[in-house]
């Protein structure tokens, strides 16, 4: 308990900077501008933003962006209830009440609901991942390379079987982030792979192109061809505060919500998805009256919203302890850490134990600020919901561009983005979605490497898999997750839970 | 009997391009050493993982032949082709003549994509952004970032 104090301690100590302070302050304020405008969600707003952190040091930049996330998530919530259009999947439950509150002019009790439950996810998830990080990591450091290969491959399976659209089709994503990690120079015997000569690729495919190309520009191509008609919220906001009735009838839906959150947004794999659902199928559940839900319950959004933001945090504990991200926003900060110079694992909390525990102190802070930002400013997102979309998307689209160009200074680098942008439009007009293929990406080499390492050391037997039980428990876990989800009658039930209302 | 009917153009074409890249990558992937399981190559992977890809599309294409699933549905090639033109514009005027005419420049061409494009607010509004961005990422954030590139006369 003692060393926990101090731990944070430490962490409010590096994080209670003024410049720290004044970049989670920053990151909240820009991730809930570009996260509130319609069709961006929190990845594409991860993407735009990375390159704004290059020029700052890594406890800056992780406090940042980690900033810049929530900001994301709740500027994506904000959407959902002004104008029906979730940003993303976490936020479509909150568009059914969400919306219905503000049709009835009770937008500003939702919205405060909102970031009050997602404050005390918040403070909750904080405190989980400050208590949960020193033995997970120490249970880190028992990891063999079959481990690690196992828990990636079972993170995998997960991916797979929480992404939206056809399972087939998911996993194949999964194979070609795999499969595209493995370009460039091998790690061990230095030999080129499938670089066919070009000295760009030599370094393996850089994944700020990846990543911008595929949430970035093909974002916007995938907007271009729906119709962006929107429904945002006239009349009055109301009230921002939720009156006494309306706090007593939240609050145990705040509760619970922010505890499956938290739960689910541990697993590997992107449970922090079902976060949301889940919450919201509970409180229907439970409820007296069970019809006011879909009608503006204010639980509805209370749940769900807790949800959220707990699931969003603590699926930062899969990255800071174990060096493996459980979802494709997870991925974008191992990127970021890479550049600069931070190897995300265990051994992070040990060797830079400032950076660790300072970010861990910024997330609470980063929560406050979110609060205390988005309270007052809820007017003018609501004229900026209002800029059309004719506008936002060359603005996007330049943004973009300076962002990949200062990647690596390469104008090489923006062309070969506009390919991939295609490439992934491409991809989603037959059915494929790419947040399972830039998972893959991202755990593509530490798999490799851990994969060869386990096989040198049983000299070629995959039984090594096997022999060791927790190795052999994850892959077990893992294929009875792919497989129960091929099962017909699960997949009717996961097709419902991912049908927009 | 006769032809066989495909039931799901999407699956199918889904799976012939997973089939494609599959091959591509084997074949990319050839003259590298797969080693022995007790040491795996440098090939090894990639070529297990395009055969599990390959593989994965051949099911496709099997299952688009027998189950009813989702038409191509209409693929717009105007927004994608015209958004990825204003990017490689970008990418080619940015080192010389630099951000101030790369910005516009990209800007009034990705406005090509859309039917709603009012050329003239569109013209205004992308020389506001654009001094934004030389204020938010050369001055603020100290981005090497050419801003205007003419060989031997400015250089800023």
């Amino acid at each position: 308990m003692s060393t926990l104090l101090s731990n944070l301690a430490l962490g409010f100590s590096v994080a209670f900077t003024l410049h720290n302070l004044g970049l989670c302050f920053m990151g909240c304020l820009v991730g809930t501008l570009i996260g509130v405008l319609p069709g961006i969600g929190p990845i594409a707003t991860i993407t735009m933003l990375l390159p704004v952190t290059f020029g700052l040091p890594p406890v800056g930049a992780l406090i940042m962006l980690a900033g810049i996330y929530y900001g994301a998530q709740y500027g994506g919530s904000t959407t959902a209830i002004l104008v029906n259009i979730p940003g993303e999947v976490t936020s479509v439950v909150t568009t059914i009440d969400g919306h219905q509150m503000a049709k009835q002019g009770r937008a500003g009790a939702a919205l405060g609901i909102s970031a009050l439950g997602s404050f005390f996810a918040g403070c909750v998830s904080t405190l989980i991942i400050a208590g949960l990080a020193v033995p997970l990591t120490r249970l880190a450091l028992l990891f063999g390379p079959s481990e690690y290969a196992a828990l990636m491959t079972a993170g995998l399976a997960f991916a797979v079987v929480l992404a939206r659209g056809s399972i087939l089709k998911s996993i194949a994503m999964v194979l070609l982030g795999l499969l595209l990690s493995t370009v460039g120079q091998d790690l061990e015997t230095g030999a080129e792979r499938m670089t066919f000569g070009l000295p760009s690729l030599s370094d393996g495919i850089d994944f700020a192109v990846l990543a911008m190309g595929l949430f970035g520009f093909a974002e916007v191509m995938r907007n271009l061809t729906v119709d962006q008609a929107r429904d945002v919220v006239h009349g009055k906001i109301g009230k921002l505060l939720p009156s006494g009735a309306e706090l007593r009838q939240s609050a145990g839906a705040v509760v619970r919500g922010t505890l499956l959150g938290a739960i689910l947004g541990i697993l590997p794999g992107n449970g922090a998805v079902l976060g949301p659902f889940a919450s919201y199928a509970l409180e229907k559940k439970i409820a007296r009256d069970p019809r006011r839900f879909g009608r503006g319950a204010i639980e509805g959004v209370a749940g769900p919203e807790s949800a959220n933001n707990a699931g969003a945090q603590t699926s930062f504990i899969p990255l800071l302890t174990l060096g493996i991200p459980p979802n494709a926003v997870m991925a974008l900060m191992v990127g970021a850490m890479t550049i600069h110079g931070i190897v995300p694992g265990p051994l992070v909390m040990t060797r830079n134990a400032s950076l660790f525990w300072g970010v861990i102190a910024s997330m609470w802070i980063g929560n406050l600020m979110l609060l205390v930002i988005n309270l007052p400013l809820i007017g003018a997102w609501v004229r900026l919901l209002k800029v059309p979309y004719r506008l936002m998307y060359p603005a996007i689209v330049i943004v973009c561009c300076v962002g990949i160009y200062s990647v690596n200074n390469l104008p090489q680098d923006v062309a070969l983005t506009a390919v991939v942008a295609l490439f992934g439009y491409a991809g989603t007009r037959l059915g494929f979605e790419s947040a399972p293929l830039l998972l893959g990406f991202v755990l593509g080499r530490l798999l490799e490497e851990n994969l060869r390492r386990a096989l040198a050391i049983s000299r070629g037997d995959l039984a090594i898999f096997i022999h060791r039980p927790v190795s052999a428990w994850l892959l077990f876990t893992g294929l009875v997750v792919l497989v129960v989800a091929v099962l017909p009658s699960i997949r009717s039930r996961r097709e419902q839970v991912f049908v927009e209302e | 009997m006769g032809r066989v009917r495909v039931q799901a153009p999407q699956d199918l074409v889904a799976g012939a391009s997973l089939l494609a890249v599959s091959l591509f990558a084997l074949w990319a992937a050839a003259p590298l050493d797969a080693g022995r399981m007790s040491a795996p190559g440098p090939g090894l992977l990639p070529r297990v993982l395009a055969v599990l890809l390959g593989g994965v599309g051949v099911w496709l294409v099997v299952v688009s032949l027998v189950r009813p699933g989702e038409s191509l549905g209409h693929w717009s090639l105007r927004g994608p082709v015209l958004i990825a033109l204003s990017v490689v514009a970008f990418a080619v005027t940015i080192r010389t003549p630099g951000l101030a005419v790369a910005g516009p420049a990209a800007m009034l061409v990705a406005g090509a994509a859309s039917p709603e494009t009012r050329w003239r607010e569109l013209a205004v509004f992308s020389v506001a952004v654009t001094a934004v961005c030389v204020g938010l990422f050369r001055w603020l954030l100290h981005l090497p970032i050419p801003i205007l590139v003419i060989p031997g006369w400015v250089v800023l």
